[in-house]
């Protein structure tokens, strides 16, 4: 058995989210040597557009550098930058099924928080070594002694003579890099086995087709190779491998140990499955390598182009980004209104904001997504259960015994200034009270059982302009809990528009349906007839708006100088026709199925 | 049939609503833009050679403004360049505030036969809220002078402060002054003019209430025995626009002047807005031409369709098919599908029920491709 390079080291770093991971990547780049100054961008991982607007780490990101570490010996690094927000939890814990070991960056005025606990503990499951670093000690308000006090009783990690640093200063990412050399393990592995990598990621290159993101944990992979995975029986020929440079530089050889790429001319973007595992095609390993657990989606929302015949370009883009967005799950959808689409799941609101962003922004496509939903559990009167995510998927009423709705245990942080107003808010969104925490004189922790389908709705909004921005939250799913749901319908010109069917709680039909048949009077525009809108629940019609008929739409004058204008006037009017939905005889527009949904009149 | 309109771009004061091409400052330019007229018909004249128009129109501006002669000067031109049919329609636009004995003389001798005057509205403060340089009296005089001709009256809806009494009173004054014909039009506040600023303010009666003013304007039209041809003209039976017919039917016309348009053999185009730029081009012996549009058959076939429904006469199915070899209903069947409730069938032609000819915008839209 052979066993790969001693002087390898792979690791991630870890943080909550802000702490400043993306920035101490940079440092230890700038360091190595791996960019110069001069080509630096501010967080060079962070590549996505929106990453860099939003400031904020949606994809892992693997890249290879050279150490020379005070022993003398040059070392290769393999440093994968992963997301701090919860709801990309996920692409961490493939990042670390990659790695050795973990850098734990602690904000040294913030402490330790509920997000870096968290990933700690992905860490650990994954029998990595963590590393403790204490970044921010610039800052006037850090406390670098009770922090590490902090690591020490919190996680149990010994923290004494973890580096202290500012990335943002550059002091002390030297003791990082040692750090790294002495506590972080070189890979195990049988260079000489058959080929095992694990996919941690992949995504779609218009010329090379899918790029896998690999660790070999055995074996080695060479251009010209055949190789195949074990969820798909399809042989590819390598075309290259390499490692990342941070962008993509070709190598001849990967070996066991190391990070890298492939790319082998596979075009279809179904045969390829983040957590599967490529093997040789001729000398295959028995068995595949232990893949990551299924996520589960917690939100879901209904993805529709805006221009219906543009279905394929949308399913072609959902699945580019499920490529390499392992958690993004997706089935074929049919609405009346809508037409084709697609049902979507996600792990969270900030995942599936990102994710519309994307498919706006890298496909160029316009898209309409109906109001956020959850996944309820319903109990069928005949006794079977079944998950329900999708309003108009909800069996009929006189079938169902009860139902369930997710439940989640919030953390809300904030200045004391505001706690008033966000009790008010948690209040009205059907929160439990449970704790209370200062966390210094100027931070308190606010802890709430909130129902998750209160908090797709618009709780994040409310929270911020309550507390002017002041506020932040989190959240992670706690549970199923009894509840009085029903599905509320909107109804134009008596029938049932299913895009804008909602399951609500049933103390709240009452409001958010005259919400809606509000909002809706206010964007759907007037028309040829008269169109009532209703809300109705069970059939019981609880509000009632009307958009009256429309009485003048036409052109005053029309001779000789003005029939081209007139011609434009009504092809503008035509290109607005085109982007309405027909729902029965009423046209709606495509905006109405958001914009609806998102603002909440309730309170105004 | 084939029509010929002249743009006379001046004007003593520029209306509050008006956006035109005019020049209320420069009425000295007169004779020399007249003489560019000229030039203009001239330059055409060869082109032109197998044409026979059968409408002269001039619009402004206030053709009245200028000297009548020049007016007699520019029909006389246009008989000696071009072909009229033997008893061409001429109509020529007035504004009741700039006439005379005189000039309504000179008009008739130059063959003009039909008058267009500006009443607006019978409302004096309403007028002066316009800009209009005239008052009531000064139309009633007006429509004395052009007792028993063939003469029509432009009235306004959607003015600010307008009542039905409002309408009332301007129709009946309209109508008792011996107009064969009445032009309702609803105020269209356009960006850039002084108007907009009270329709931005809310000012001004909002659409529902036009057409509330416009429903009892056409009863009372109705009753006063002048018949809606068009979405806003009205006459006496045999008193309906010859020319202005013609633009609905998609005939051909030709426009002379600054701004003026022209659809003839299958294009449509436009003369150059500014004066100076109009005045140098003639000069120099080239046509002022800036916009030019090959109409393709597509569009050809929309425009025949959004033309005629503006009429009572509707899409003529033989009509159609002599101009374009095919069945319009054809050429539109989803849009006819979707709209055929909203139209009405007479004498082998379909028109927009009563009801829905104020809000054609959304029945036409479905027929644009």
């Amino acid at each position: 058995m052979a066993q790969p390079d001693k002087h390898l080291r792979n690791f991630c770093i870890i943080a909550h989210i802000d702490h400043g991971k993306s920035t101490i990547a940079d440092r230890i780049m700038e360091l190595t040597g791996q960019v110069s100054q001069r080509d630096m961008e501010e967080q060079l991982l962070d590549s996505m557009d929106i990453e860099r607007e939003r400031g904020i780490t949606i994809k892992l990101t693997p890249v290879r550098m050279f150490y020379t570490a005070d022993d003398g010996n040059e070392y290769v690094f393999n440093l994968i930058d992963t997301p701090g927000h919860v709801d990309f939890t996920y692409e961490v814990s493939r990042s670390l099924a990659a790695c050795e070991g973990a850098l734990l960056v602690v904000d040294a005025s913030q402490g330790i928080e509920a997000q870096t606990l968290a990933n700690v503990y992905l860490a650990l499951e994954n029998d990595l070594e963590i590393v403790p670093v204490i970044n921010k000690i610039d800052l006037p308000s850090a406390r670098v002694d009770e922090v590490k006090k902090e690591i020490e009783e919190v996680i149990g990690l010994d923290a004494e003579n973890c580096p202290c640093v500012s990335a943002k200063e550059g002091t002390n990412i030297r003791d990082i890099l040692e750090a790294v050399v002495k506590c972080v393990p070189p890979p195990k592995g049988d260079t000489e086995a058959p080929l095992r990598a694990l996919i941690f990621d992949s995504y779609y290159d218009n010329y090379k087709g899918v790029i896998l993101f690999v660790r070999i944990k055995d074996g080695s992979v060479t251009v010209g190779d055949k190789i195949r995975t074990f969820l798909s029986d399809k042989t590819y020929d390598v075309t290259e491998v390499g490692v990342f440079a941070p962008r993509l530089q070709p190598k001849g050889r990967l070996s066991a140990g190391e990070v890298g790429y492939i790319a082998a001319s596979i075009k279809s973007i179904q045969d390829v499955a983040v957590g599967d595992t490529v093997t040789g095609a001729e000398r295959p390993a028995p068995a595949p390598l232990p893949g990551y657990k299924k996520v589960q989606p917690v939100v879901f929302c209904g993805i529709y182009p805006l221009d219906g015949s543009k279905f394929s370009d949308l399913r072609d883009a959902i699945m580019k980004l499920q490529l390499n967005d392992a958690a993004l799950i997706f089935e074929p959808d049919n609405s009346v209104a809508l037409g084709f689409g697609f049902r979507c799941g996600f792990l969270g609101l900030l995942h599936m904001e990102i994710i519309q962003e994307r498919i706006e922004r890298e496909f160029n496509l316009d898209i309409i997504t109906t109001a956020p939903s959850v996944s309820y559990l319903v109990h069928k009167t005949d006794g079977t259960e079944l998950y329900v995510d999708n309003p108009s998927h909800l069996p009929a009423p006189s079938d169902v015994e009860f139902m369930e709705e997710p439940i989640v245990k919030a953390e809300v942080y904030s200045p004391p200034d505001y706690l008033g107003a966000i009790m008010d808010l948690c209040q009205d969104k059907r929160g439990v009270f449970k704790d209370m925490t200062y966390l210094d004189a100027h931070r308190v922790k606010l802890e709430y059982r909130l129902p998750l389908n209160e908090i797709v709705y618009d709780f994040f909004d409310e929270l911020k302009s309550r507390t002017k921005g002041y506020a932040s939250f989190d959240y992670e799913l706690c549970g199923y809990e009894r509840s009085k749901l029903v599905k509320l319908d909107i109804l134009l010109n008596g029938e049932v528009c299913d895009a804008l069917s909602t399951i609500v709680h049933e103390d709240r039909a009452y409001q958010r349906g005259r919400t809606l048949a509000e909002n809706l009077k206010d964007a759907i525009p007037r028309q040829l007839f008269e169109i009532p809108i209703q809300a109705a629940v069970g059939g019981k019609v609880i509000a009632r708006e009307t958009v009256k008929a429309v009485r003048k739409d036409v052109l005053a004058k029309c001779y000789g100088g003005d029939i081209t204008r007139k011609k434009k006037l009504l092809e503008k009017q035509k290109e607005g026709k085109k982007r309405m939905r027909q729902v029965g005889s009423v046209e709606v527009p495509s905006e109405v199925f958001m914009e609806i949904l998102k603002t909440n009149k309730d309170k105004r | 049939m084939a029509g010929i309109y002249l743009h006379i771009p001046f004007c003593k004061h520029k209306c509050t609503y008006c956006d035109f091409t005019s020049f209320p400052d420069r009425l000295s330019f007169a004779e020399a833009y007249m003489a560019c007229l000229y030039k203009e018909i001239e330059l055409r004249g060869e082109q032109l050679g197998s044409y026979t128009f059968d409408t002269v129109y001039f619009g402004g501006g206030t053709p009245s403004v200028i000297d009548p002669t020049y007016i007699y000067g520019a029909v006389k031109q246009i008989k000696r360049r071009l072909r009229l049919s033997k008893n061409p329609e001429i109509t020529i636009e007035m504004n009741p505030g700039t006439v005379s004995e005189k000039k309504i003389a000179v008009y008739k001798r130059a063959g003009v036969n039909r008058f267009s005057v500006g009443l607006q509205t019978a409302i004096d403060s309403q007028l002066e809220n316009l800009g209009r340089i005239h008052n009531v009296r000064d139309y009633l005089y007006c429509a004395s002078l052009l007792k028993g001709e063939n003469f029509s009256a432009d009235v306004m809806l959607g003015l600010k402060g307008q009542s039905k009494e409002d309408v009332r009173k301007t129709i009946e004054i309209a109508a008792e002054s011996g107009a064969k014909h009445i032009s309702m039009y609803a105020l269209t506040p356009e960006d850039g003019t002084p108007i907009y600023t009270d329709y931005l303010n809310g000012e001004l009666p909002d659409g529902d209430e036009v057409a509330r003013l416009y429903d009892y304007g056409r009863t009372l039209l109705k009753e006063k025995g002048f018949s809606r041809y068009e979405v806003s003209n009205f006459a006496k039976k045999g008193f309906e626009s010859k020319h202005n017919l013609n633009y609905w039917k998609r005939g051909e016309y030709i426009g002379f002047g600054v701004s003026a348009s022209s659809f003839m053999c299958g294009k449509r185009f436009t003369n150059t807005f500014d004066l100076d730029e109009y005045m140098k081009c003639v000069l120099s012996g080239f046509l002022p031409v800036i916009e030019s549009e090959d109409v393709k058959e597509q569009d050809a076939k929309f425009e025949f369709v959004m033309l005629a429904m503006r009429t009572v006469y509707g899409v003529n199915a033989e009509e159609y098919r002599k101009a374009f070899g095919s069945d319009w209903k054809e050429d539109f069947r989803d849009a006819y599908r979707k709209t055929s409730r909203y139209l009405e069938e007479e004498n082998g032609a379909t028109r927009i029920k009563d009801e829905y000819l104020y809000v054609q915008n959304q029945i036409l839209a479905e027929y644009m491709n």
